[in-house]
């Protein structure tokens, strides 16, 4: 059994899990009809309905300037929404901004610490905020550094760590006090891959703890990783939320033939894509190839697919 | 108890900042007054300055220093806190706002105690006989800082950017004690800016900490104008200070 295959057993296991979690328990996230027009005349959602169960784990993918961070910023009720609703376990956000934070941790995509601090003091006075009494803080500032492997620099102060230092200490804020729903925009952004492995191993620990997870992210792999739903905003419109099996489903043709172009052989790859592998099979004797490889489609064809945006480098079209 | 507790957080990460660095504070809140009272001194013309004029300038080198600390240098942490993704922090968090402002005021008006502490004792060195009606000084004090860490909140939520914000606080930090009569007489104040200055809360707070330090009690107006001027400019700033965008 490959990796890949592996990858897929636990992917469908965490969904089977999670089903059945979600099955007796309520919505932890409704969101209908949200709309956000900035004062520029730019619309940057433009109508999204949006449901996660508790315990799920939903990660949004979108290009850049989809409406991503928007979306997540009205979540958090950074963000006031042009029209729409928003409930958190069953609280309305717009009108209960402070309720609703109290369930939450959050992870904003750019967010300062305070140079002057020390990676103790800022987990224990956030702590703090959060409601825990002093006692409990300083347990949780203890375990959340060691969960964030940030154990050496405890007594260092901010100023002096790492880019990627810093991000974490900004995810273990938002762990803080047990939030039953973790909002983190981009949380491995400019992580090194043992930092971002140590990061999933953290959200996979808080949702088997029974919290819920809504994360955007511009890794395909970490979507496919750790979510139970995976969400595609493009242009301001959700374009597709739905496990990674459903989602393959909504690709009319799932097999993908990347060649060499026989004229070309030191050209870019190409790729296209055909509704059965017998189609690719036709094409390759068609066209006479002699370098190519045959797969299923991956989440990346279903993203450049649902987003309308092509892959850089190669040529990519569908099949006649 | 909430609400006091992140109070107190808010002060607490801030009183690292002045633990780290304090120069900025000193500057603004000891070296500064201190120089412009000699400064103030050295200017007024006779060899033998009285009692009053020294209790005068003493008084404005207190509202210098206090409107230094609190528009200058506390305008400079607010500004940053918004411009470097601080402020966006303290906002994910179920944080009030004005728990948020109360504890940037808390650190204010510690900076304030050590302020004039520090200055009444350098007049005391320098001689100036006073006779401290203390009550009456702290409630000066403390209105007044209310004031303008009002101002101070304001410009901070609303300046577009930090360089913006920044020469805004940096120019009423100063402006505020040079356009009032502060270090001069009312009567010396040109005509036009004296109907301008009579209104300006330094003018207020000068006539206010002059009479305390005399030892005299007869502050009520002042501290009455100086209470209604801390309400309208905390009120603006906290309707200013939203944690949600629009």
């Amino acid at each position: 059994m490959n990796d890949k295959s592996l990858l897929v057993l636990n992917h469908s296991s965490s969904v089977q899990s999670s089903a059945q979690q979600s099955a007796a328990s309520p919505t932890a996230v409704r969101v209908r009809g949200l709309k956000k027009r900035y004062k520029d005349g730019t619309a940057a959602n433009r109508g999204i309905d949006f449901d996660v169960k508790t315990g799920e784990v939903v990660s949004i993918l979108g290009p850049n300037g989809a409406g991503k961070t928007t979306f997540l910023r009205q979540l958090t009720t950074e963000l006031r929404p042009t029209s729409g609703s928003i409930e958190i376990f069953g609280v309305n956000a717009i009108a209960e901004p402070e309720r609703v934070k109290q369930m939450m941790g959050i992870t904003p995509q750019e967010a300062g610490l305070f140079q002057t601090l020390t990676v103790r003091e800022h987990l224990e006075l956030f702590a703090r905020f959060k409601g825990l009494s002093k006692q409990q803080a300083r347990l949780a500032a203890f375990d959340t550094r060691d969960e964030l492997g940030l154990s050496a620099e405890s007594g260092k102060r901010v100023g002096l760590l790492s880019g990627g230092q810093r991000r974490r200490i900004l995810i273990g804020l938002a762990l803080l006090g047990c939030p039953r729903l973790l909002v983190l925009d981009e949380p491995t952004t400019g992580l090194d891959p043992a930092s971002r492995h140590s990061v999933w191993q953290v959200i996979r620990r808080v949702v088997a703890d029974g919290a819920t997870v809504v994360f955007s992210t511009h890794y395909i792999e970490e979507a496919e990783q750790l979510s139970d739903r995976i969400g595609i905003i493009s242009e301001g419109r959700l374009v597709a939320c739905d496990s990674l099996d459903r989602l393959f489903t909504r690709l009319e043709q799932s097999y993908r033939l990347e060649y060499s172009d026989p004229f070309d052989p030191f050209g870019e790859m190409c790729v296209r894509y055909f509704a059965t592998f017998a189609e690719a099979q036709d094409e390759i004797a068609r066209e006479q190839l002699s370098e190519y490889s045959i797969a299923r489609a991956s989440l990346e064809d279903i993203y450049f697919t649902l987003t309308g945006e092509r892959p850089p480098s190669r040529n990519t079209e569908g099949s006649e | 108890m909430k609400r006091v507790i992140d109070m107190l957080c808010v002060f607490r990460i801030h009183l690292a900042r002045l633990r780290a660095e304090a120069g900025p504070f000193v500057l603004a809140a000891l070296v500064f007054p201190t120089a412009m009272y000699l400064f103030a001194i050295a200017v007024s013309g006779s060899d033998q300055v009285s009692d009053e004029r020294r209790i005068r300038f003493l008084a404005g080198s207190i509202v210098f220093s206090l409107s230094m600390t609190s528009i200058s240098w506390l305008g400079y942490l607010l500004l940053e806190n918004r411009f470097t993704g601080r402020l966006k922090l303290f906002a994910t968090l179920p944080l009030a706002p004005s728990s948020y402002v109360f504890g940037i005021v808390i650190f204010a008006l510690a900076q304030a105690a050590i302020g004039t502490a520090t200055l009444l004792i350098s007049g005391y060195v320098m001689g100036v006989h006073v006779h401290v009606n203390f009550a009456a000084l702290a409630v000066v004090v403390l209105l007044t800082m209310l004031c303008l860490c009002g101002i101070s909140v304001i410009v901070a939520a609303r300046s577009r950017s930090f360089s913006e914000g920044s020469l805004l606080t940096d120019s009423l930090g100063a402006g505020l004690v040079f356009l009032a009569p502060v270090y001069y007489s009312p009567q010396a104040t040109p005509g036009g800016l004296r109907q301008l200055s009579a209104w300006l809360p330094t003018t207020f707070a000068a006539r206010a900490i002059q009479a305390s330090l005399a030892g005299r009690s007869q502050v009520a107006t002042d501290l009455l104008v100086l209470s209604l001027m801390a309400a309208v400019t905390l009120m603006l700033g906290f309707r200013a200070m939203a944690w949600r965008e629009d």
